[in-house]
């Protein structure tokens, strides 16, 4: 196990800084823009590392489905299966975003 | 001259007028775009990067050709000053620098009155310019389009090939091709009080069905967190499609844009990960494209939503 921080406390170090000095600091609209953006990264890989979040399908699994569909072979259920898969993505990639079909 | 700009002397000789400023704008994706004051004139140069040619992006110069084509169809752009050739051994062009308002999440928050109807007056204009007026545009089968370009990606995205799987069952009849923009929506209009003032970014102009651009702005991604107000969200479709229908004479029913939304969607989620390859492969290094890889989520889970409501 390395020395802390660990990756997730880094990460979070990373976040503060950016959001408390550099995004204030930000005189135009690009620069503020883009702090936002790499706040937004970090916000992904932090919510990545953290142990609850987990993908639904394996690549594996992901690519056999994939190929299955594109030859034509679609089954009851995958819809479903389907959006619970996206489901898991966006919690780690925009949990707002989720909300909006609530 | 800005001694610091190499292709400066280039560009006087090109434009045949004395430049006397030129300024970097901050934002350029895919080109640089620079505000050039020619002979007193403001203009703003439109310059490619090096390797981003997407396949499906047109040249600088056939852009241009776009562009004054349109100006000729009486759509409201900013007016085409001069191709350039290449200018730094990169391909540019001129035309008027304009100002007002871009971004899509400003515009939506107090749209100018009577938004819809503009657009539909916009895109009545650019559907009605002849096809054979711009013979390099290209058509073709919009599906075996984003299969391919889905295939460049290198990674499974199941949700989208059940996309692609839904729109090849429920084709609808097409209907004849059109000169279209390929992009239009809130983010390639420039917006002031008064209402639509130009349209902008005509690098994706192609020949295809109509539909494809009249329900590219209805994809949530381009209502901007407005997402009651279907259309682009600033306002109700009806008004927009009878606008269309007026000056077109092609009736769209709203439930007609369902299967263009679900492609809209297609294409915007495979269109995120072929962005966030140029940052992965390395031909253009930004957190910006990085972070769209991620995105493409967002646009999978709503064509999955529209086919459950379908």
């Amino acid at each position: 196990m390395p020395d802390r921080p660990t990756a997730l406390e880094l990460i979070e170090a990373v976040i503060e800084f950016l959001s408390t000095e550099v995004l204030p600091a930000a005189t135009d609209h690009r620069a503020k823009f883009r702090t936002l953006v790499a706040l937004n990264a970090l916000g992904i890989a932090y919510r990545e590392l953290a142990a609850s979040n987990t993908v639904l399908l394996s690549d594996d699994e992901a690519a056999a489905l994939a190929r299955r569909i594109r030859a034509g072979d679609v089954r009851e259920g995958d819809r479903e299966l389907l959006k619970e898969h996206v489901a898991a993505k966006l919690r780690i990639s925009n949990p707002a975003y989720l909300e909006r079909y609530e | 001259m800005s001694a610091a700009v190499p292709w400066a002397d280039e560009l006087e000789t090109r434009l045949g007028r004395r430049v006397t400023s030129m300024q970097l704008l901050p934002g350029g994706a895919s080109k640089e775009a620079w505000a050039v004051d020619a002979d007193g004139e403001r203009v703003l140069v439109r310059r490619a990067l090096a390797g981003v040619i997407h396949e499906a992006t047109l040249s600088l110069e056939n852009e241009f050709q776009v562009l004054e084509a349109a100006a000729e169809a009486g759509v409201k752009v900013p007016r085409p000053v001069a191709y350039l050739g290449e200018l730094g051994g990169r391909e540019a062009f001129a035309m008027e620098l304009v100002e007002g308002e871009t971004i899509g999440r400003r515009i939506v928050r107090n749209p100018p009155p009577g938004l819809e109807t503009q657009l539909a007056d916009e895109l009545a204009k650019i559907h009605a310019i002849p096809p054979d007026r711009l013979p390099f545009l290209r058509s073709g089968d919009v599906l075996e389009r984003f299969e391919h370009e889905l295939d460049s990606v290198g990674e499974p995205h199941p949700a989208l090939e059940y996309g692609l799987w839904w729109l090849r069952e429920h084709r609808p009849e097409p209907l004849a091709d059109v000169v279209s923009h390929g992009d239009f929506r809130l983010g390639n209009i420039v917006v002031s009080g008064r209402g639509l003032e130009y349209v902008l970014d005509w690098e994706f102009a192609h020949l295809s069905d109509p539909r494809e651009d009249v329900a590219w702005p209805i994809v949530r991604a381009w209502r901007f967190g407005n997402d009651d107000r279907r259309l682009g969200g600033i306002g109700e479709v009806g008004l927009y499609l009878e606008r269309y229908e007026e000056l077109t004479g092609r009736t769209i029913h709203e439930g007609d844009l369902d299967w263009w939304e679900v492609l809209g969607n297609v294409k915007w989620g495979t269109g995120c990960l072929t962005q966030s390859r140029r940052h992965l492969n390395g031909q253009d290094r930004s957190v910006e494209y990085a972070v769209l890889g991620r995105m493409a989520a967002e646009m999978e889970y709503e064509l999955l939503d529209l086919i459950d409501r379908a």
